[in-house]
């Protein structure tokens, strides 16, 4: 289920490290976590903006935000991966209130209609069926669910995003999850 | 088949995942690998604040007046701050006050000034003397110096000197030597209150200062009295002239000139009596005294009360820092907490 997450194990340490050694140290555990990072960073916060070119704006300044602030990152206080979304969801979250629109957390349309050339007519519907369900979801539920599948963090860190606790995290997790269930129910 | 359920849930959700376009993907890494170079500050500047809506503008622009105004009142109050009326200056505190409340029309308007004490700034003073531009101040100095034995003669010729460039006036001058007591030159002095300032602080620099006093003391009341009533009698004596002329008896004519030359005699004194007041206010009273001491040079203990000097002016323009720093940082601080719970309660709400 966390296979994005396998992708970052170590670059919390690396940065840790990084904080207290030389500069060029930073640099390279800050590559570390771009690298690892940079799609799930888009895929959350276009999830969030849902427009591909504020996504683009907004990922690319949320990086670049981080990267100013690498060197006043404090690892007792949480992940690196969990630091880079915090930013991310404010930058995303700054974007959707200049627009004073409101969290869309589904993919975008184009990406919902029409079915892939190779997939069956079932898989089509499915994804649909799923996306529309997604859509349905409460903002702060369908957050949940991309942190947790788009960007591939677990609870832990998705409760240090959120700013909520880790027990509180996993609970809503699952209480959307449930909800995305029923919805879906006799489709999957 | 719950967990088969799940899977498939888990893999669609996954399949939905949107991915960032190659050539955005490309452009990131570019310049992630160039550091994320800056624009330029201007332009970001200007991209940043076409982006906020001006709804969004009126929360920094009311802490920036705020800020402006308690820096305004701030800066008032420090300036403003020694201002107030005192009657009589004989302490060092009232001498400051009555500084403050010097006149301005005088051509030798009086200032003060002791060793060892800041001198306020020519604008404050000004400013100040022109708020209160009908004060009169009569103001007196002592000084005591310390100078080696064989600059006694040259330290008295510079004194003398510095009353002269000064335009001011020798009362009175004798130079005392006794085999049992140090030589001393004492100097009465008489220097316009304009030059007082500078005239004080040149003598200071003759020598060691000994001892420092200098008094400073409202006479506008006294002054103002005086003046209405020499024009209180002159008025009376233009009666009585009047009177005078339209007597037509000897003895009606006796009683008028008896009473006119009581008014002539009243304002004799006092013209005299405002005369000594201007002249109070125009001319400083000062008296030096210059000791043939020799001081040993400069000791430890001299270090020691230089440093404690030094240390005690560091510690108050600490204090004067603090005053105007600590308020403001407390009101950044309000600030900057407001506006990261603003912008808390902003986000949440963009999210729901």
């Amino acid at each position: 289920m966390d296979r994005r997450g396998a992708r970052s194990r170590g670059v919390n340490q690396a940065l840790v490290a990084a904080a207290e050694e030389a500069p060029r140290e930073a640099d390279l555990a800050f590559e570390r976590l771009y690298r690892s990072s940079r799609d799930d960073v888009y895929a959350y916060v276009a999830s969030l903006v849902r427009d591909a070119g504020a996504a683009e704006e907004v990922t690319a300044a949320a990086f670049e935000r981080a990267y100013r602030k690498r060197s006043r990152f404090d690892p007792s206080r949480g992940e690196a991966r969990a630091w880079l979304f915090g930013i991310a969801r404010n930058a995303a979250l700054d974007e959707l209130r200049r627009r004073g629109r409101r969290a869309e957390l589904a993919a975008e349309p184009a990406d919902l209609d029409g079915a892939r050339p190779d997939e069956s007519a079932a898989e089509a519907e499915r994804r649909l069926a799923v996306a529309a369900a997604l859509a349905r979801l409460e903002p702060g539920e369908r957050e949940l669910i991309a942190l947790k599948f788009f960007a591939g963090l677990g609870n832990r860190e998705i409760a240090d995003v959120v700013g909520v606790s880790e027990s509180n995290a996993g609970t809503r997790l699952h209480r959307a999850m449930a909800k995305l269930r029923e919805a879906c129910d006799g489709l999957l | 088949m719950d967990s088969s359920r799940d899977d498939r849930l888990t893999a669609t959700l996954e399949e939905l995942r949107p991915e960032p376009r190659p050539e955005f993907a490309a452009e990131l890494d570019r310049r992630a690998a160039a550091g994320f170079p800056r624009r330029s500050r201007l332009a970001a500047l200007r991209e940043r604040l076409q982006m906020v809506p001006p709804r969004e503008m009126l929360l920094p622009i009311g802490a920036a007046a705020a800020l402006l105004l308690v820096v305004a009142v701030a800066l008032t109050a420090t300036g403003g701050g020694s201002e107030g009326g005192s009657e009589d200056g004989a302490s060092s505190g009232g001498e400051v006050l009555n500084f403050l409340s010097m006149d301005v029309d005088e051509s030798a308007a009086p200032s003060r000034s002791t060793a060892g004490l800041g001198e306020p700034s020519a604008g404050r003073r000004d400013g100040a003397a022109t708020r209160a531009s009908n004060r009169k101040v009569e103001r007196s100095a002592e000084l005591d110096l310390a100078v080696p034995p064989d600059r006694l003669s040259d330290a008295a010729s510079e004194a003398l000197a510095i009353v002269q460039a000064s335009n001011g006036i020798v009362m009175r001058s004798s130079l005392e030597r006794d085999s049992d007591n140090p030589d001393v030159a004492f100097f009465e002095l008489l220097i316009p209150s304009g030059r007082a300032d500078e005239a004080l602080a040149e003598f200071s620099e003759l020598g060691d200062v000994l001892s420092s006093e200098d008094r400073t003391a409202d006479i506008t009341a006294p002054t103002v009295g005086t003046a209405e009533h020499l024009r209180e009698a002159r008025a009376r004596i233009e009666g009585l002239l009047s009177q005078l002329a339209a007597a037509s008896t000897e003895a009606e004519r006796e009683t008028v000139e008896a009473e006119l030359r009581g008014e002539r005699r009243q304002v004799a004194r006092l013209r005299a009596r405002l005369a000594d007041l201007k002249r109070s206010a125009n001319l400083s009273r000062f008296s030096v005294a210059i000791f043939g001491w020799d001081a040993g040079g400069w000791s430890i203990g001299d270090a020691i009360d230089d440093a404690g000097r030094v240390l005690s002016i560091a510690a108050a323009v600490a204090i004067v820092a603090l005053a105007v720093l600590v308020p403001l940082a407390l009101i950044a601080l309000l600030v900057l907490l407001a506006r990261r719970a603003w912008l808390r309660r902003a986000r949440a709400r963009a999210l729901s």
